[in-house]
């Protein structure tokens, strides 16, 4: 078994009275891709706010490589290896891709007041660098998108829209990706492109682990290796997709209404 | 490769003109002097109907240019050799300070339109990047002055200089101070915070003696390097206007708050305040301490203000709390919105338009706020990018940047 | 501290707190349908005031009975306002919904000092303060030091009244239940068949109307207006729903007596009297700093 990366314990969000999340308990080992489903409502998304750092849990705790990390802000989260993507993109949308890349890169990035105002050569070379690293990712995430590097991201479809989100959360090299419904708004053979791009990803960096939002059954079927099905807040079945996909429970909250 | 595509040349979305550096810096060196002869014009003419003909002519002729395909020169080659551009203004100015040695008149409004293109620089990095609202911009600007006048009284000893500077910073800190605790929330509160505290700076003065009251204070003249800014052109040279020192203050000061503006657009500093600006949950995703990135950004826009503050109050030799109102930090707001909002270089025209037109035409002086508000409703309403839009961000836009 | 003097000093809180709450009323009612702050709405205030006197000048001429003119002044003041809140809306806010949330508090900050300037520039010698006619009684009765006032009296009640109906208002119509409807969440709505936009400009209407309804009584409690009262009139209000809450009737209430209270308690402290409102607003920015959704609101998250 390979160890696990993040864990959580009786992680519990609320709002007001409503238990957004209850008493969650989950486990994500490296390496591994994990689909997250569920219906509307059934907290995926405060999940990974609550692990982000967005939200604070009321109880329960998350484990980073067995370090208690809850509640602490998104800028430490970010730290300490997790990044995302949002259901309804967050790219800052008047900025170009090469902009949005280097946002990404944050903690690679030197602020210095020297070095960012004053020493413009120093500062030109970070920027060659940092030019450097984003273009070369986009060139093996994805060939096409390297050439759109300094366009702003209003100029771009929707594909190229959530390619550049993926990659903003890939380009610090991340310990765990966390992807919010990248589907959402996409033709199923966009959503299929951006899938295998992402297993070639994937096949090149072993040890990144994964947790997909996902509404696509098929596409959970086809990618994640084990998934965890919640709803109102609650875990009601964990496994391979073909045994949880017969769990009556699943049928009857999730796929019954489907 | 697109890393050699954004060092060596410029990076924009419109298309370039290939020129040699020769021709680069002629054609910058025309429009620069065009520019600095339409100021003069907007300075020197008194009349109205001449005044009016000018408002007329230029978009006449911006449009003349720029269907002739000529502006779209001068636009890339600035773009190229930015450095060359802002040098070449700043002696272009220079020169027409020179010109207008006599006229008192003249020189204080091109003074004052130098002054609040530094607080509006201000502005630009508080509002335009990090996009924190301030509505106080007169308030840190009266701070400014008002430390100047007690500073410069109390301390002989003291280099004026230096007192200039330390005007700007207890207005920096000041306003720190100020907006620490809020940091944290929603946007419109640091809006409703700085309204009160634009409001109530005033009222805090006039009830305060050590202030001078309503009355106000008397501030000494500068005197930097030994130069006496009272006498301020050798009479052996024939003489000068009391303000001309005072213009050319302005002018260094406006250029420097300029370049550093710049600087920190063109750095990672103006890129996580773009990114807070544009969304602080998705920054916050990605490392960016967004309260870090507001607090920079309002200290260097009040330490503009500040040093504005504090020349302004040794030109006037006298502030009163009465000078620094609610409705001029509105107007500050308006230049920065009718120029392009985080759009450093829109903010001289602007500038130029809302302090001359008011002081040429004596209808607009009385309505003048009235004016400026619809101005800046149908801006918002019709045309949210201001006049002079702000273009992609850019990092190296010369060859030898 | 004597009792008839403390007395005096809760009766004109109250009418204070009351006046502030109304306005909070209004900012809770625009932040809560479309989550926009409307910093016009002190201005719009000061406008009914002046819309009111101007009536009340017209009616003067035909030596209308005082009680007839004031039920006009209010009713054609509340209304004009009302009117003038849901244009502001239609022309102004609505249409920046999809730019960032500054910009249309930049258009209604505008739109605030246009009207100011344009009371100022105007309203026939605009610029000084205006006397406000006395048309309610004048009675009062003195217990030792208290003072009271039939008037405050009046207005504390109109006041209350007013807040209540708009509850109800807002509670118990069919309209009142499109209002929370879309401050609930505005696409599932506009699913429900609601209208979007008549149930925005109807919020519009009724808070604006209120700041009507405050602006004239601040005129009757003071018997004087000036064109530029409402920006602080605004800005207190909206402190009041602020750290009451915003989007929260209670909230707006709570929050405006408090302003009022703290006032009153700066005026006690500070032998300057220009201190009351920095150490009201100095306690404000602590609280806010404490409780940024306010005292009463619940936590709503943002969603993301």
């Amino acid at each position: 078994m390979r160890p696990a990366v993040l864990k959580t314990e009786d992680l519990t969000v609320k709002f007001g009275g409503l238990k957004a999340l209850n008493g969650l308990d989950f486990e994500l080992c490296e390496g591994q891709f994990l689909g997250l489903i569920g219906p509307n409502g059934s907290g995926k998304t405060t999940f990974f706010n609550a692990l982000t750092g967005i939200y604070r849990p009321a109880s329960g705790n998350v484990f980073l490589h067995g370090k208690d990390i809850t509640g602490v802000s998104p800028n430490k989260v970010y730290g300490y290896g997790i990044t995302r993507t949002f259901q309804r993109l967050r790219l800052a949308t008047s900025l170009s891709v090469l902009d949005n890349l280097i946002i990404g890169n944050q903690r690679n990035l030197n602020f210095g007041i020297w070095r960012n105002i004053f020493d413009r050569k120093y500062f030109k070379s970070q920027l060659k660098e940092q030019t450097e690293i984003a273009e070369d990712l986009l060139r093996r995430f994805s060939p096409d998108l390297a050439a759109l590097l300094l366009k702003p991201i209003s100029s771009l479809s929707m594909i190229d829209r959530r390619r550049v989100e993926v990659c903003r959360a890939l380009i610090s090299e991340p310990k765990i990706l966390l992807l919010d419904e990248p589907s959402a708004g996409m033709t199923p053979d966009e959503t299929r492109a951006l899938m295998d791009e992402l297993q070639g990803w994937r096949a090149q960096h072993p040890t990144l682990s994964t947790i997909l939002i996902e509404h696509e059954m098929e596409l959970i079927n086809k990618v994640s290796d084990t998934c965890v099905v919640l709803n109102y807040g609650e875990k009601i079945a964990e496994g391979k997709y073909s045994d949880v996909s017969n769990n009556p429970s699943v049928r009857a909250a999730y796929l019954g209404e489907d | 490769m697109a890393a050699n595509r954004l060092v060596g040349r410029p990076v924009s979305g419109e298309s370039l003109i290939p020129m040699s550096q020769l021709k680069t810096q002629l054609v910058i060196l025309i429009g620069i002097s065009l520019s600095v002869i339409v100021l003069y014009g907007f300075l020197y003419l008194e009349h109205e109907w001449e005044i009016g003909l000018l408002l007329v002519t230029l978009p006449v002729a911006i449009l003349l240019l720029k269907r002739a395909n000529m502006l779209i020169y001068f636009q890339t080659a600035a773009r190229m050799m930015p450095r060359f551009t802002l040098v070449s203004f700043v002696l272009g100015v220079l020169a027409l300070i020179l010109l207008l040695r006599h006229e008192h008149f003249a020189l204080l409004m091109l003074t004052t339109v130098l002054l609040y293109v530094t607080v509006s620089l201000g502005l630009t990095i508080q509002f335009g990047f990090a996009g924190l609202v301030n509505f106080a911009a007169i308030a840190f600007f009266g701070i400014g002055a008002y430390s100047m006048a007690v500073l410069n009284h109390n301390f002989h000893a003291v280099p004026d200089l230096v007192i200039i500077l330390f005007s700007g910073l207890i207005s920096a800190l000041l306003g720190a101070l100020l907006i620490l605790p809020i940091l944290r929330t929603r946007g419109h509160y640091a809006a409703l915070i700085t309204i009160a505290f634009g409001i109530l700076l005033r009222t805090f003065l006039e009830v305060n003696d050590v202030f001078g009251g309503p009355q106000g204070l008397k501030v000494d003249g500068l005197e930097i390097l030994g130069w006496d800014f009272a006498n301020s052109f050798p009479s052996v040279l024939g003489g000068g206007s009391f303000y001309m020192a005072y213009a050319i203050a302005a002018l260094l000061l406006a250029a420097a708050a300029y370049l550093l503006t710049r600087l920190i657009e063109a750095s990672w500093f103006g890129l996580n305040m773009d990114s807070v600006r544009l969304d602080e949950v998705a920054s916050a995703s990605f490392g960016i301490n967004a309260p870090r990135w507001k607090i920079t950004a309002f200290m260097v826009g009040n330490f503009f203000a500040g040093l504005a503050g504090a020349v302004y109050a040794a030109m006037s030799g006298f502030i009163a709390p009465a000078s620094f109102n609610f409705a001029d930090s509105l107007l500050l707001v308006s230049i920065v919105l009718l120029g392009g909002i985080g759009n450093a270089v829109a903010v001289i025209p602007a500038a130029l338009l809302i302090v001359v037109l008011p002081e040429k035409f004596q209808v607009i002086q009385e309505y003048r706020l009235l004016l400026f508000g619809i101005v800046v409703i149908l801006i918002l309403r019709f045309r949210p990018n201001g006049l002079i839009p702000r273009g992609l961000r850019q990092y190296f836009t010369g060859s030898s940047a | 501290m004597d009792p008839g003097f403390f007395a005096q000093y809760l009766i004109n809180g109250l009418v204070q707190g009351i006046t502030y709450a109304l306005v909070a009323v209004g900012f809770t009612l625009f932040f809560g349908v479309l989550d926009v702050i409307k910093f016009s709405h002190g201005d719009v205030l000061m406008l009914g005031a002046f819309t009111a006197l101007a009536l009340f000048l017209g009616l003067d001429q035909l030596s209308t009975p005082a009680w007839l003119s004031l039920t006009i002044m209010l009713c054609l003041g509340v209304v004009a306002m009302a009117l003038l809140g849901a244009l502001l809306c239609k022309f102004l806010v609505l249409p920046l919904k999809e730019s960032p949330p500054l910009n249309t508090l930049l258009i209604t900050l505008m739109f605030g000092s246009v009207i100011r300037e344009g009371v100022r520039l105007f309203f026939p010698n605009g610029s000084n303060p205006k006397p406000f006619p006395a048309l309610l009684p004048e009675t009062s009765i003195n217990w030792g030091n208290l003072n009271l006032r039939l008037d405050s009296v009046i207005l504390i009640f109109t006041g209350a009244m007013a807040i209540v109906l708009t509850h109800l208002f807002i509670q118990k119509t069919r309209m009142g239940l499109a209002i929370r409807a879309v401050a609930q969440d505005e696409e599932t709505a506009r699913l429900m068949g609601i209208n979007f936009n008549k149930t925005v400009l109807m919020t519009f209407a009724l808070g604006s109307g209120l700041a009507a309804l405050s602006g004239i009584s601040t005129g009757l409690y003071y018997q004087e207006i000036n064109f530029s009262m409402g920006l602080m009139l605004g800005v207190i209000g909206f402190s009041a729903a602020v750290v009451g809450g915003l989007g929260s009737i209670y909230g707006a209430i709570v929050g405006g007596l408090l302003f009022a209270f703290l006032q009153t308690l700066g005026a006690i402290w500070f032998s300057v009297p220009a201190y009351k409102d920095v150490f009201a607003f100095t306690v404000i920015i602590m609280l806010m700093a404490w409780r940024p959704t306010g005292l009463l609101a619940d936590r709503s998250a943002e969603r993301v």
